[in-house]
């Protein structure tokens, strides 16, 4: 490695650094200089550039998981980048992709995939590359392999599913004389045996016996409100062109179930996520909804909890998920022997999903969610049954998770939750406001 | 060749020429134009590239209907505007901006003007009042928004927990469509307002002393002197603060985004954040120029009627 002190030194002139230079770069060229380790071999190590929305808890995680992919495969280095979830991600992707120069892989939410595949924005997975590194259909639930598709072909591969879940405070439930003999909360199964069992919970709080932060959050809303919606074995259809097909008495008698668990006493009027959030922390509440993606903060308040689906209310177990995806953003050129690694960088974060369920995350990869390892993490495997019941949102350009279609549900709703409109009008304002944006070109 | 290679060649071309030969005065002035455009060319790239060709391009899209996601960039004539027009989407926003406008500028202007007032009659530890009126406006849009988002907060905010301690209710400050606005336009007069103080400041003390002496010489007490004196010398720095604070307000976007994102109810949403999300999440580039287009037509139209009224008092 002579040569390449030499070209670091102070005392070489502008002609010797060129020309060193020249010499080193024709030498990468010709050999790829594999033999020889250290800062050259760093330099001829193909980049991988992976975007991805994942902050906090989820984001150290992911990090440590790109580490672990990196240390493994010496052959290319993985070069995260981190955006703000929702519009910003979604937007800075769909114009990389359209410009050609995107990065050589990407997460997005598989129910936002609908609004990306059918523009050309992503290219579909190959599956003989994907067998080649161990990664096959067997691998993943029927429910979340068919999600991967449009029109027949595999466009994104499933991370995780993350479920809309309840949490609940163990030490406030056995007071409360809610708990079974295994441990678990007691079934409950209608909207009537639920209030009761907040208002049992309330009586040890002296405060609330749920909280669930909605205010100024359409995303929210959408997830409580979609899970209890999909409990009646309703469906919604988004047809481009076409009014929204949906069962309104549905929505009507779920949304009407929403607006009355904030009375003050079930649950506060309105809190935000954030607020919501503290206040089960503090105890102040037994119950909380929210994503499972909330554990961490749990753990880490170390806060007796435990969790379970929602309960189903209406009578089909349903559960509002996402699944956290990979995707091939369309390249302008496509390197080959990039795309080869990013496949093996893939399918090293699928196999080693264990350290993404701790995260709260169910594991799209059914080797992990078998092994006694995922079976011995709780409280993820309480509510690992989520995947069989996942209910990813209405397939439309618009619809997906942070897109504005959820916003534009808050905006019709949120009203209806603090009691100021009717359930009626509010569900007709935001039909009436979807069948706008259907009626309209399809950008896609 | 160097520029100052060129103006030693220019200055000698000056000395040398003889009077009378008609070549000499138009070769320098070539000369001359030739270093001006040399010296002015870096901004007129920018200019160019950066102003007048987006905004040719952006009519342009305007009357295309250009996605985000690169398909169909097709003329298609004014459709985009006769869609926008009938668009109730974009009317409400732009009303959303307009009451905005109308319910910001006003405080906006008469707080900095009392709060100049009251540092000008020469309150102890000017500094201190300087800073503290002018320090919010050097925070992020996004550190005010958060600020604010907690002190409105219904349940744990600091404002519903001071009103509580006098039996007030609970105020929905950012989730009541008919409180929201105001709440956005406290936070921004707060944030804000620390800008316009400080021309007012600069032209108050520009008011020579002799008119307040002579005035109370005559007796005119403080009061007096404020309506006689102070506010007629500030015409022109008011009609400016008016002028910019109007022209800021119509542009309204980033704390609306960050504390509502527009709602509830779409209450708060204003034109740029529908431009946003038309073009944007929504990915219809063409028909988002469209609106921007019509938006930037009333803006225009606001400039001139500012303008007008400016130019007949001062005529």
């Amino acid at each position: 490695m002579k040569q390449f002190e030499s070209l670091t030194g102070r005392s070489m002139s502008r002609r010797q650094l060129l020309t060193g230079s020249a010499l080193l770069g024709g030498g990468l060229l010709a050999t790829g200089l594999t033999g020889c380790g250290g800062a050259a071999g760093a330099a001829s190590t193909p980049t991988i550039n992976f975007w991805h929305l994942l902050s906090g808890g989820d984001g150290t995680k992911m990090q440590a998981m790109i580490a672990n992919a990196n240390n493994g495969n010496p052959g290319f280095k993985v070069h995260p980048t981190v955006l703000a979830w929702g519009a910003p991600y979604y937007t800075k992707l769909a114009m990389a992709s359209a410009g050609g120069r995107p990065p050589e892989v990407a997460i997005m939410h598989a129910s936002r995939v609908p609004g990306y595949a059918p523009g050309g924005l992503i290219e579909p997975w190959d599956l003989g590359l994907l067998a080649q590194n161990g990664i096959t259909p067997e691998n993943f639930a029927p429910r979340i392999w068919e999600k991967s598709q449009q029109n027949g072909k595999v466009f994104s591969l499933a991370l995780d599913s993350h479920p809309f879940i309840m949490f609940y405070n163990t030490d406030i439930a056995g007071k409360a004389g809610l708990l079974e003999s295994n441990g678990q909360l007691r079934d409950v199964s209608s909207p009537a045996e639920f209030k009761a069992v907040a208002l049992e919970m309330q009586k040890v709080t002296k405060s609330h016996g749920l909280s669930f932060g909605y205010l100024n959050l359409g995303s929210q809303m959408w997830r409580l409100f979609y899970t209890l919606y999909k409990q009646h074995g309703a469906e919604i259809v988004l047809t481009p062109g076409q009014p929204m097909q949906a069962n309104r008495d549905a929505a009507v008698e779920s949304l009407e179930f929403m607006a009355s668990l904030f009375d003050d006493t079930i649950a506060a009027k309105g809190n935000d996520i954030n607020t919501g959030i503290a206040e089960f922390v503090r105890g102040d509440s037994g119950m909380l909804f929210s994503g499972g993606w909330e554990l961490p903060t749990m753990k880490k308040a170390k806060l007796p909890v435990d969790a379970l689906t929602i309960p189903t209310l209406y009578g089909t177990p349903a559960s509002y998920a996402d699944s956290h995806s990979f995707v091939l953003p369309r390249q302008l050129a496509v390197d080959e022997e990039k795309r080869r690694d990013a496949y093996k960088f893939v399918s090293d974060i699928l196999k080693g999903s264990l350290s993404w369920a701790e995260a709260g995350h169910i594991p799209a990869y059914q080797p992990v969610v078998q092994s006694q390892a995922y079976k011995e993490l709780t409280p993820q495997v309480h509510y690992a049954n989520a995947a069989e019941i996942i209910s990813y949102d209405p397939e439309a350009w618009f619809s997906g998770s942070g897109s504005d279609w959820q916003n534009y549900f808050a905006e019709f709703i949120q009203n209806v939750l603090l009691g100021r409109s009717k359930a009626q009008d509010g569900w007709d304002g935001f039909v009436g406001r979807t069948n706008d944006l259907l009626s309209r070109p399809n950008p896609v | 060749m160097s520029s100052s290679t060129a103006s030693r060649q220019t200055s000698q071309a000056r000395t040398t020429t003889a009077p009378g030969i008609k070549t000499g005065p138009s070769l320098r002035r070539s000369r001359d134009n030739v270093s001006g455009w040399a010296f002015a060319a870096p901004f007129l790239v920018f200019f160019l590239v950066f102003l007048v060709w987006p905004i040719f391009y952006g009519f342009y899209m305007s009357l295309t209907g250009k996605s985000l996601t690169g398909a169909n960039d097709a003329l298609i004539g004014f459709s985009n505007y006769s869609e926008a027009f009938a668009d109730a989407g974009m009317w409400r926003s732009l009303g959303n901006t307009l009451y905005f406008t109308v319910i910001s500028t006003v405080p906006l202007v008469l707080v900095a003007l009392v709060m100049a007032a009251l540092l000008n009659i020469g309150l102890p530890a000017q500094w201190l009042w300087r800073l503290s009126y002018f320090a919010p406006f050097l925070l992020a849009s996004t550190v005010v928004s958060l600020f604010f988002v907690w002190m409105y907060n219904p349940q744990l905010g600091l404002i519903n927990d001071f009103l509580s301690k006098f039996g007030i209710p609970k105020v929905g400050w950012l989730n009541d469509p008919n409180v929201a606005m105001w709440s956005i336009v406290i936070a921004t007069l707060w944030w804000t307002v620390g800008f316009n103080f400080l021309l007012y400041l600069a032209a108050m003390q520009n008011i020579p002393a002799q008119h307040y002496e002579a005035a109370s010489l005559d007796g005119a007490g403080a009061w007096r002197q404020f309506f006689s004196i102070t506010l007629p010398q500030l015409t022109p720095t008011t009609v400016m603060i008016v002028l910019l604070q109007i022209l800021a307000s119509l542009k309204v976007f980033d704390q609306i985004y960050q504390m509502t994102s527009g709602g509830p109810g779409g209450s708060t949403r204003p034109v740029v954040q529908y431009i946003f999300e038309t073009g944007f999440t929504g990915y219809r580039l063409g028909y988002s120029a469209a609106i921007s287009y019509i938006f930037f037509g009333l803006i225009v139209l606001v400039s001139a009627l500012q303008f007008v009224v400016t130019r007949r008092r001062s005529a």
